[in-house]
């Protein structure tokens, strides 16, 4: 029961991933009073982009084609290691908080890589601009997923999850509201959403994440859309699974709400990144530190409540 | 002071057609002194006078606010065309003395910067498309010209080489920054990508033939390029227009100044800093507009709007239409306005973000919003009236930061002031004809209009069966693409698409 679990909540997450960006890209439009692609467009982009033939420089080395495969088998065992919708089911080890920062940060440093090996000036740029945001972005990850851990009184996502569905809500989410706060700031930038990056622009001067990619094309350009599909959606349903545990599946039920609660998450998930991103003006690069800082103090604030409660001060 | 006392006061003797002849060796410390008496160079060009058994020729406009203009023309060689450089003393004649000696070959001899503009590594070396002896449809052999670009060296510098083809749907152009970590230190455009000869192709043909290739030189400014053209044809022959007419060139000029303005709120605020919001209303509004343009002239981008000798007649039902619309467009407009300047997140990358000092725009001879966003009240409107609209109330709206902000505010402000320029125009229209009669003789004149850019000078000269001898066109973005060089160090890399858009310059409209 618990290992069909595991591979039926690792399967729905790479199964559902390029929804969430379509998703996403629907209630934009929406925001913008456009119509907007149906939601499964994605799908078609990945399968059109699988049919086509790749450029690649020969000014690249290896590191440029190992780039795709590694950052999806990242994005893989990210989908199987973060819980969206179930609990009590992924092995403690996997779904450590450290090992999961640790995927992160494994895949960012090889998406750099892959954006400087073939020396294009907006790679470089790109790679040099995520890692300035990386390092800002570690504290406040670390810090917020920290919190939670010491209120459930576990290290992995999974026994947070667990904690969050059998304490009762008021008792169990409130109080980690500002870690909640912190993550979502964590998330965005993670994803590389406003108001930290723009995933729709065209402007190659204000890119991070798309001018690392920019080199790519055909079925690894598709990989590495995949990939930040995977990581939207586990990164964004995790944390709202935490906020809104209900209808979680573990291994001795299957509450018939599983679905619906999925389904509410998902899209409540996709409302909120589009609206933020349609309601704010993407920040001045050289004022990340400044975002990043208020999602640092927000954390440390939720941590400092958490030890409060718990009398440690 | 008006151009006689001027003159009298610099000792210039002003011939039958209003020129002032220079010797060629005088040019430059003559403009220096008009520039030091507040009389700055407005517009350089060449003619090609071999035929008339002279050389070739080089004039200078200069502006004076309120009176006209006043050109100074000095004669040159016919073998070797050269003078002593103004831009040594009058950095507005930079550019246009390199395009001379592409175009012509003529030797601003001293210039600081004497590098290849228009023509690219591709044309060979004494090509000189617009000497009467150079066939228009000459082929070229394929060259391999050095055409090198501003570079700063040192530890830790790189340069970002940037299109000439962008991602967006956007006209052609190269950017060369030269960067240290994300900070711009130098920056430099290579346009003239989208050379489409207008200036050569209009020789010889009638000024009717030559108003379907004035309507296209830049696309988005179609009213005016052709008002521009028109003005300088009719005060050539020495045509007055009606006054139904003159009303008529007011309400489409501030029409297109309107669609212009709406489109760059929109462009600036949403696609420069990514708030979607003002993007999509702002682009919404400027489809209504296209859609009433369309109805009312037959053409989204108004051609047709501006005729020799008129304007295209608005009837009364379709004035109705118009106000209306203009009604919708105006509270919609300030609807998103009031959002745009209450969300400090915008706001926050608008301000001093790409400030361009006011001595850097006057010394560029900056036009339009380039100038009146560095708080220098220069408008044609105002300066040197056309059409009605020295009988029209309006006031040159500036504003002194020189930040992205300020061109943002003084688009804002002028919308509304093109609205009530309409409806005064509409109000007082009188009953007659709209398009006259021009009867083409021989004769040169200037002519100009402020389009939503900035000022358009055109200088035309009919020969004698009333055909274009030549037409030379100044169009604002070519005044205003070198700022690029003054307001960009000192920014981020990621803003400068914001500075960009803050400008918002054709290149079309720069590369005739």
């Amino acid at each position: 029961m618990t290992a069909m679990l595991f591979i039926l909540q690792g399967s729905t997450t790479l199964a559902l991933a390029p929804l969430m960006v379509g998703f996403v890209r629907f209630f934009k439009a929406r925001f913008q009073n456009r119509r907007g692609a149906p939601p499964w467009l994605p799908y078609v982009s990945l399968w059109s982009l699988f049919a086509k033939e790749m450029t690649i420089t020969r000014y690249s080395s290896w590191v440029f084609r190992s780039v795709p495969f590694v950052v999806a088998g990242v994005a893989v065992l990210l989908a199987f290691s973060v819980p969206t919708f179930a609990y009590g089911v992924i092995p403690e080890p996997l779904s450590n908080l450290f090992f999961i920062g640790g995927l992160f940060a494994l895949g960012s440093v090889w998406l750099v890589l892959g954006g400087m090996d073939a020396a294009s000036t907006f790679g470089n740029m790109g790679s040099s601009r995520e890692m300035t945001l990386a390092a800002f972005v570690e504290p406040a990850l670390y810090l917020g997923l920290s919190t939670i851990a010491s209120a459930a009184g576990v290290w992995s996502l999974d026994g947070m999850l667990a904690h969050s569905a059998s304490t009762p809500w008021e008792a169990g989410v409130l109080p980690l509201a500002f870690t909640f706060g912190a993550l979502l700031l964590v998330v965005l930038a993670e994803n590389a959403r406003y108001p930290v990056d723009n995933p729709a622009t065209h402007l190659e001067l204000t890119m991070v994440h798309e001018a690392m990619v920019l080199e790519y094309s055909g079925p690894y350009l598709a990989f590495l859309e995949y990939a930040s599909a995977v990581k939207l959606l586990v990164t964004t349903l995790f944390l709202f699974a935490l906020v809104l545990p209900f209808g979680l599946v573990h291994a001795g039920a299957s509450p018939l709400w599983a679905v619906v609660w999925y389904a509410v998450r998902f899209l409540l998930a996709a409302f909120t990144v589009a609206s933020i991103e349609s309601m704010i003006v993407k920040m001045r690069f050289y004022r990340m530190q400044e975002y990043f800082s208020l999602a640092f103090f927000v954390a440390l604030a939720g941590l400092a409540l958490v030890l409060l409660q718990r009398g440690i001060f | 002071m008006n151009i006689d006392q001027l003159c009298s006061q610099l000792g210039f003797v002003r011939s039958k057609g209003g020129v002032v002849e220079i010797p060629s060796a005088e040019l430059a410390e003559r403009a220096q002194a008009l520039t030091a008496a507040n009389v700055p160079l407005a517009f350089m060009y060449a003619t090609d006078e071999r035929a008339l058994g002279a050389g070739f020729a080089v004039h200078a406009v200069f502006s004076l606010a309120g009176s006209g203009f006043l050109t100074l023309s000095s004669a040159l060689d016919a073998d070797a065309p050269a003078y002593p450089s103004l831009t040594r003393t009058t950095m507005a004649a930079h550019w246009y003395e390199r395009l001379m000696g592409d175009q012509f070959g003529i030797v601003a001899e001293g210039h600081p910067d004497w590098r290849r503009l228009m023509h690219h590594e591709n044309i060979p070396v004494g090509t000189y498309p617009l000497r009467k002896d150079f066939a228009w449809n000459t082929k070229l052999a394929q060259a391999k010209e050095p055409y090198p670009m501003h570079q700063v060296e040192g530890k830790g510098i790189y340069e970002i080489p940037v299109g000439p083809i962008h991602a967006g749907v956007i006209e052609p152009g190269h950017f060369r920054f030269n960067v240290r970590g994300e900070r711009i230190l130098a920056l430099e455009g290579k346009l003239f990508f989208t050379h489409k000869g207008v200036e050569k192709l209009v020789e010889g043909k009638t000024p009717e033939e030559a108003m379907r290739f004035v309507e296209r030189i830049s696309g988005d400014m179609v009213v005016g390029h052709t008002l521009a053209y028109a003005e300088a044809v009719e005060r050539a022959v020495g045509h007055t227009i009606t006054p139904r007419a003159a009303r008529l060139r007011v309400v489409w000029s501030e029409l297109e100044r309107i669609s212009g303005h709406v489109f760059d709120i929109g462009n600036m605020a949403g696609n420069g800093t990514g708030f979607t919001f003002m993007a999509a209303q702002g682009f919404r509004m400027l489809e209504e507009l296209r859609r009433l343009y369309e109805s009312l002239v037959g053409h989204r981008y108004l051609r047709g709007a501006i005729v020799l000798g008129g304007a295209y007649d608005i009837e009364e039902d379709a004035q109705e239409q118009l106000r209306s619309q203009l009604e919708k467009t105006e509270r919609e407009l300030k609807t998103i306005l009031n959002i745009a300047f209450q969300s400090d997140g915008l706001m926050e990358r608008f301000e001093t973000t790409g400030v361009l000092s006011q001595a850097a725009a006057r010394a560029y001879g900056a036009r339009g919003i380039g100038a009146r966003g560095s708080n220098i009240p220069a408008d044609v409107r105002r300066d040197h009236p056309y059409a009605a609209y020295a009988e029209l109330p309006f006031a040159v709206v500036t504003e002194p930061a020189g930040d992205v902000a300020a061109r943002f505010k003084v688009r804002a402000r002028e919308v509304t002031q093109s609205l009530a320029l309409i409806r005064a125009a509409l109000a007082s229209m009188p009953e007659g004809s709209a398009v006259s009669t021009v009867t083409i003789k021989q004769g040169d004149a200037l002519g100009w209009a402020e389009s939503f850019r900035g000022a358009v000078i055109d200088f035309v000269r009919l020969d004698a069966q009333g055909k274009i001898d030549r037409l030379a066109v100044s169009d604002p973005s070519f005044m205003n693409w070198p700022l690029f060089g003054e307001l960009g160090p000192g920014n981020i890399v990621p803003d400068f698409p914001l500075c960009n858009k803050s400008l918002g310059l054709s290149y079309s409209g720069t590369d005739l």
